[in-house]
């Protein structure tokens, strides 16, 4: 049993984006965003033109519209958190809808380079840049444990719900409760087990 | 000389549960023994006193010897670089992207040159039977998989004793299987935490009872495990294999 919900696109295949050196993926992910942030907002044709960049890049890797789709919305929380922040400053009212659009396109380009990398090439990559040995490796772990979280919440889910027979909102909130401080201490504990572990392979 | 010598080793967790109260036992080299008990006697906690994980401040009595070198905390290193732990959870273990990756870890934080390092991870991968699989995920391998993974990324330090905490657990029967039979293979000290015991027969001459952090028993497989009245004694049982072996 496994749940894939932090993992990356299945299903593409083998194709050009994907084959593409990860340095030279991300490199021009890194560009299109600087570009899409530093471009004055009555450039309108220039966004369009970053827009089919990333449309072009998604008809060659295959990504379905319904996929991106669902992860932007999930992003999407944090663009109107910023443009609400902008729309409600006394000069940024014209602003706004440029800010909307230079957040979704960087968005977009985010996702798409994380999902036609493959995960442990993007950190090659950020580990060649020399960033910091430290963030590298947290970040690994984030990565590597997301899974093993995620499977260990939908066990916790599932074991609740076999044994839940009140539709009452009061309880299920109470439940949900204790689940997340249940997942805290048990991830909080394979920490520990985890150190040990590299310890035991001679971790310093 | 021993490559393991226990000697009145007694732990005590926070919480106040006596773990360990005055083990003693000694390996030699080469020997495959198997550790039986119910659970919490103490089976894990007296594993992690091999590889000076337990006790938290190491304070270098003697109680545990590694090849006749009390484990100090000047000579971690060289411990834990003699003695491979192979934990129970594969996930606790496999903490990187890709599975070369893992199997590298080990011999990275020995300080080996890039060549030595992808010689071992190529050697121990082939040694599990994983060959082919350096770039697979490893969270998205299967649970015999991941066993196999971990007990590479042991092999790669090349320990000279081999600490296994219940290494068939959640395995199919031809994970098991095959699992045994890559361990009868490996020529290191073999320390091995079970409650699959007929593995214990077919694997480990020697066995030790554990119970409530006491050694109960301590002798050859055949002659402790055939003892149907002690083994239920201590929570365990005979096993079927034996009943097979003596007809009544």
């Amino acid at each position: 049993m496994s749940v894939h919900w932090p993992g990356h696109y299945h299903g593409a295949g083998d194709n050009l984006v994907r084959r593409l050196p990860a340095t030279v993926k991300l490199g021009v992910a890194l560009g299109l965003i600087l570009v899409t942030v530093l471009l004055p907002p009555d450039q309108g044709m220039w966004y369009v033109a970053v827009a089919g960049l990333l449309f072009l890049e998604m008809i060659i890797s295959r990504i379905s519209v319904l996929f991106l789709a669902k992860r932007l919305l999930l992003l999407m929380p944090f663009v109107f958190g910023v443009v609400l922040v902008n729309a409600l400053a006394p000069t940024g009212r014209v602003n706004w809808r440029v800010l909307a659009v230079k957040s979704s396109l960087c968005l977009l380009t985010v996702i798409l380079a994380a999902n036609t990398t493959p995960f442990s090439e993007t950190l090659r990559v950020l580990k060649k840049i020399r960033v910091p040995a430290l963030l590298t490796t947290t970040i690994a772990l984030m990565h590597r444990y997301l899974f093993v979280l995620a499977d260990e919440a939908e066990r916790m889910r599932r074991a609740r719900a076999s044994r839940t027979f009140t539709p009452q909102r009061r309880f299920q909130w109470h439940a949900l409760a204790t689940v997340v401080g249940q997942l805290f201490v048990r991830a909080s504990e394979r920490a520990e087990r985890i150190y040990d572990a590299m310890c035991a392979r001679g971790w310093k | 000389m021993n490559a393991i010598e226990i000697t009145d080793l007694k732990y005590r967790y926070h919480d106040g549960t006596e773990a360990l109260r005055g083990v003693c036992f000694r390996a030699l080299p080469g020997e495959c023994i198997a550790l039986l008990g119910a659970n919490g006697s103490g089976k894990s906690t007296l594993l992690l006193h091999l590889n000076g994980l337990l006790p938290e401040k190491i304070n270098g009595d003697g109680a545990v010897k590694i090849f006749g070198d009390a484990i100090a905390p000047d000579n971690l290193e060289t411990i834990r670089r003699e003695v491979g732990l192979v934990f129970q959870d594969p996930d606790d273990q496999l903490f990187c992207p890709t599975v070369a990756e893992d199997v590298a870890f080990g011999p990275q934080q020995l300080g080996l040159s890039e060549k030595e390092i992808s010689t071992r991870v190529e050697k121990a991968l082939a040694q599990v039977g994983l060959t082919g699989f350096e770039h697979r995920a490893t969270h998205h391998l299967s649970h015999g998989e991941k066993r196999r993974a971990c007990l590479a990324g042991v092999l790669a330090c090349d320990p000279k004793i081999l600490v296994l905490d219940e290494p068939t657990s959640d395995l199919d029967p031809r994970g098991r299987r095959e699992f045994k039979a890559m361990l009868r293979t490996l020529p290191s000290t073999k320390i091995i935490a079970t409650h699959d015991l007929e593995m214990a027969v077919e694997l480990c001459a020697r066995s030790i009872i554990l119970d409530r952090g006491e050694i109960v028993a301590d002798g050859r497989t055949m002659d402790l495990l055939s003892d149907e009245k002690l083994m239920l004694q201590h929570g365990l049982e005979k096993p079927h294999i034996l009943h097979h072996l003596h007809p009544h």
